[in-house]
């Protein structure tokens, strides 16, 4: 048989010994995989540097941060002197930096951004990754000029939010689609289609209070603890820029 | 060695094509958001022309390089060497391969086995993915379509620089 043959030439040491410039190729791709595509991600941020996103954006989004910290000033002050005991820690992170989108894949088997910036402008794994309407996901490696965001929405993500108000605690379980799965902790939570979500001050990843979304549908038929879908409120699909800290 | 240089020349050239449109997905090329699996688009052809064991090698480096690309730790190697070596069995393959409709079917069954690894792993992980179906069934008919087309015409192109195909010389 031609499969029998083929398997007993393959196996053939001298043919083994002759191509070893193939098994050095093989040994600097096993390389490539195990630094995750380090050193091709620096290059495709340099290759495509032309064709990174304008600045109307950036400008924009500073813009919309100057005013969102001075109506927080504004409004929030007592609470806020009530916070700053709580987040002393978080600021201490440093400021937010703002970031372009190289690549985007937010369908399919894995949800990831790509950002041009990386570890030499000072974002480091772990970072949480906002844009205008909320939270997006997190920094889950770096190099240099680049940074790869896992997405809320991909089936490895967890994060640890709330319902605003402090009423019910769960888990955001990302399932491969724009809208993950909210897993309560507990058994009886009063939740209504509407409620907003933001993270929970008992998760260690990101800072409390970033906005993450509004609850679409409850399940309360589920087991052990009701679930509902969340429609994610930033825009995934149409952000250009984000903001990392 | 002209002829050699030139094929390590294609090859690079072909890889780094695949590697650009694996990262910058361009919105062209989309059915609901899904790309079309340009490992496996570029695979069959190279696969097709050199045999198994070229095949199967250009698989794992191919499953390597998208490992590398993506932040979850699924893995394609095992399938696209898998399918490397199987698609290589067509390299005596009587019928002119490249005028038929085969080369999409090739394509169509390669692309749902690698997704099939994919939702495989995840179910290992104890994660989930809603959009599973969706996902694959995109990408088989996106990757299906576009196989005859650009699979024939790589595969044209492999064999006019393939040594094996190459006439030999007459002495002057």
């Amino acid at each position: 048989m031609a499969l029998r043959t083929n398997l007993k030439r393959l196996l053939n040491p001298r043919l083994l010994l002759a191509s070893w410039p193939w098994l050095l190729l093989l040994a600097a791709f096993a390389v490539l995989r195990i630094s995750k595509g380090a050193l091709l991600l620096d290059f495709y941020a340099q290759a495509t540097r032309p064709f990174w996103p304008g600045s109307a954006q950036r400008e924009w989004l500073q813009k919309a941060q100057r005013f969102e910290d001075q109506r927080r000033i504004a409004l929030l002050e007592a609470q806020l002197q009530q916070q700053q005991q709580h987040q002393a820690l978080q600021l201490q992170k440093g400021p937010w930096l703002t970031a372009a989108v190289i690549s985007r894949n937010i369908q399919g088997w894995w949800q990831q951004l790509i950002l041009g910036a990386g570890a030499l402008e000072g974002i480091r794994v772990g970072a949480a990754v906002t844009a205008p309407g909320g939270l997006l996901g997190r920094v889950s490696s770096v190099t240099p000029s680049t940074a790869r965001v896992l997405l809320l929405g991909d089936p490895s993500s967890r994060v640890a939010v709330e319902l605003q108000g402090k009423r019910g605690q769960g888990i955001l379980v990302g399932d491969g689609t724009s809208r993950p799965r909210l897993a309560f902790l507990d058994k009886d939570v009063e939740v209504l289609p509407g409620d907003v979500v933001i993270t929970s001050p008992a998760s260690t990843i990101f800072p409390a209070n970033l906005i993450v979304g509004v609850v679409q549908k409850v399940d309360f038929e589920a087991t052990p603890a009701p679930e509902a879908l969340i429609q994610l409120s930033a825009p995934v699909k149409a952000i250009d820029w984000v903001r990392v800290r | 060695m002209a002829i050699v240089l030139d094929r390590s020349r294609a090859l690079f050239a072909t890889g780094l094509l695949v590697f650009l449109l694996t990262l910058a997905n361009p919105s062209l090329v989309q059915l609901n958001g899904i790309p079309p699996c340009w490992v496996v688009l570029w695979l069959l052809p190279w696969a097709v022309v050199e045999g198994p064991a070229a095949g199967a090698t250009a698989g794992i480096a191919m499953g390597l390089l998208l490992d590398a690309l993506q932040g979850s730790n699924l893995s394609s190697v095992p399938v696209l060497a898998l399918l490397g070596f199987w698609w290589g069995q067509f390299q005596k393959a009587r019928r002119p391969l490249e005028r038929s409709t085969t080369l999409g079917l090739l394509a169509l069954l390669g692309t749902l086995l690698l997704n099939g690894s994919y939702a495989l792993q995840l179910y290992w992980r104890a994660e989930f993915s809603r959009a599973a179906w969706q996902t694959t069934l995109a990408q088989t008919l996106l990757t299906a379509l576009i196989a005859p087309v650009m699979c024939s015409l790589l595969v044209l192109f492999w064999r006019r620089i393939s040594p094996q195909y190459l006439q030999p010389r007459s002495p002057q």
